[in-house]
């Protein structure tokens, strides 16, 4: 196959892959109703989505709020601004980085065993048993795992976002000497809670936790049934749901502005 | 249509739990049934035989509406399969058992839980009462004392037998097996086919086997049915099919490579693929 081929198929592949997706959409959406019925599973989801990946999201929202303050202080302090370090660690964490990196770690941690646990389920048979006992797959384990997703995305950006401004303020405030007062005094001046918050972490959280969940269950339930198969569906999580959440947060940004 | 062919006809739909006519699959340019007609009597065990490959797990498929075929009837306790919708089709699947190949069992759960999943699911009962069923079902198979073992944890004879009990646990009207033998030592093997003939005769259910063990299955079966490029090749007691003389029974009985189905996967010429004679 030659290299122009090649890539043409990869790029209908992705397009089918896309429009499959947005096919699966409503179909989650219209087994909301009946999921309701295993609201158990919901929560024991939530637990394992939101409640199991805080201390990697709380690890990196720390060190990312470190060296954001960190390098921060050196540039403005060129201009004399070291007393703004606060302020724009806050403004970068709650506009972009915040939703941004959780939601890149979300589908690291949740995304990609999602798929493979979805995956395997299909490899061995346990969704078409499900579906011999006349319980519905979709309602009884890919539903639970996109309301899971959508609703623990926004509260992770949120644990992250704190985490990240305790760390900016354990380096700027703590270490490099920044005036406690003049550190929370400014960020609370210029952070705007409609704007900054809602609109930052809140909404693009929910919007990426609604995207990324997506691509999980629908590589997981689509996957073919072999080893091969779930590996590959499993890479194409990450590789989709990154592209996406950069993608989708230039779009909402722009909208945003 | 005369008044006494109606009668008859439905009378024949009342003697089958399932009736396929004409029933048409194919994968591809792939041909799987080619007008496969075949009537399971209610009531009574039939082992459904055949050559790797000929389409008797999806035969079973049909029967529950997982897969459709491309045309014909097929009828399950008089409901034609191929219209149902999903509600309908899934009334009708709790009242069919199934035994997966590999078990299928799910592995967040216990064995306990394993078999209590379709009662959680579709009643209401009182956890004693559903205890009580689990149970019940779990000495049946003989693996009363694992309740509490992971499915990883088991053998794959245990894990059949847990997936049996799960199959039964509704006491369903029709109970398909599909390959219910394989990986049972012959204590198991002996209990399962106890198993099978006792939920036959004291609960009147239907059972299909798809099976190769033919030893087995003439200790158990009512009747038998061969299938084999694409239709019911030849059907009869389990006893006496194999010596029924047509080339069909006695290739596949006797273990002939040689006989109407091939042994090799259709393929290029052997001498000339290795570079040899004419071919070459």
């Amino acid at each position: 196959m030659s290299e122009t081929a090649k890539r043409r198929n990869i790029l209908l592949d992705g397009l089918e892959q896309i429009g499959d997706a947005g096919l699966f959409l409503p179909t989650l959406i219209a087994a909301i109703p009946r999921s309701m019925r295993y609201f158990r599973e919901t929560v024991r989801q939530l637990w394992f989505v939101g409640a199991m990946s805080l201390i990697i999201i709380m690890t990196c929202g720390l060190f990312v709020g470190m060296v954001l303050s960190l390098q921060l202080y050196h540039v403005l302090e060129i201009f004399g601004g070291t007393a703004s370090t606060g302020t724009v660690v806050a403004l970068a964490v709650y506009r972009e980085l915040g939703p941004v990196i959780t939601a890149l770690l979300f589908a690291g941690r949740a995304g990609t065993s999602m798929t493979a646990e979805i995956g395997l389920m299909r490899a061995t048979d346990q969704l078409s048993a499900m579906e011999m006992m006349a319980v519905d797959p979709i309602a009884f384990v890919v539903t639970p795992r996109f309301l899971a997703g959508v609703i623990a995305m926004p509260l992770l950006c949120c644990v992250f976002a704190a985490m990240a401004i305790f760390g900016g303020h354990l380096v700027g405030v703590t270490w490099l000497g920044i005036d406690n007062g003049t550190f929370w005094s400014n960020m609370t001046s210029n952070v705007d809670v409609w704007k900054d918050v809602v609109d930052g972490v809140l909404w693009k959280g929910l919007a990426f936790g609604a995207v990324v969940t997506l691509i999980s269950v629908h590589q997981g339930y689509t996957t073919p049934p072999t080893s091969e198969g779930v590996a590959n569906a499993t890479t194409r999580t990450v590789v989709a749901s990154s592209i996406a959440i950069l993608a989708l947060d230039f779009v909402l940004t722009a909208f945003m502005m | 249509m005369t008044e006494a062919n109606d009668s008859s006809g439905s009378e024949a739909n009342n003697n089958s739990m399932v009736r396929a006519r004409g029933l048409k699959t194919s994968f591809g340019s792939r041909v799987i049934f080619d007008g496969l007609d075949m009537d399971i009597p209610r009531g009574k065990i039939t082992a459904i035989m055949g050559p790797s490959g000929t389409g008797k797990t999806t035969l079973l498929k049909h029967i529950t509406g997982q897969l459709k075929p491309d045309s014909g009837e097929l009828l399950v306790d008089g409901k034609n399969v191929t219209q149902l919708n999903r509600e309908g089709l899934y009334d009708l699947r709790e009242e069919i058992g199934y035994l997966f190949q590999n078990s299928a069992l799910l592995t967040d759960y216990d064995v306990y839980e394993n078999v209590a999943f379709p009662l959680r699911q579709h009643t209401r009962l009182p956890e004693v009462l559903v205890r009580n069923i689990v149970l019940t079902k779990l000495q049946a198979v003989g693996l009363r004392g694992a309740a509490k073992l992971m499915p990883a944890e088991l053998s794959g004879g245990m894990a059949r037998r847990v997936a049996l009990a799960r199959a039964i646990v509704f006491d369903p009207m029709l109970i398909l097996y599909d390959e219910p033998f394989v990986g049972l030592d012959p204590i198991a093997l002996n209990q399962v086919l106890l198993l099978i003939r006792t939920l036959n005769q004291t609960l009147g259910i239907t059972s299909v086997l798809v099976a190769h063990e033919l030893a087995a299955i003439q200790q158990v079966a009512d009747h038998v049915m061969l299938v084999a490029n694409g239709k019911v090749v030849a059907a009869g007691d389990p006893r006496s099919i194999a010596d029924d003389g047509s080339p069909w029974t006695r290739q596949f009985f006797g273990g002939e490579s040689d006989g109407p189905v091939p042994f090799h996967y259709p393929a290029a010429d052997y001498a000339a693929e290795l570079g040899l004679g004419e071919g070459a």
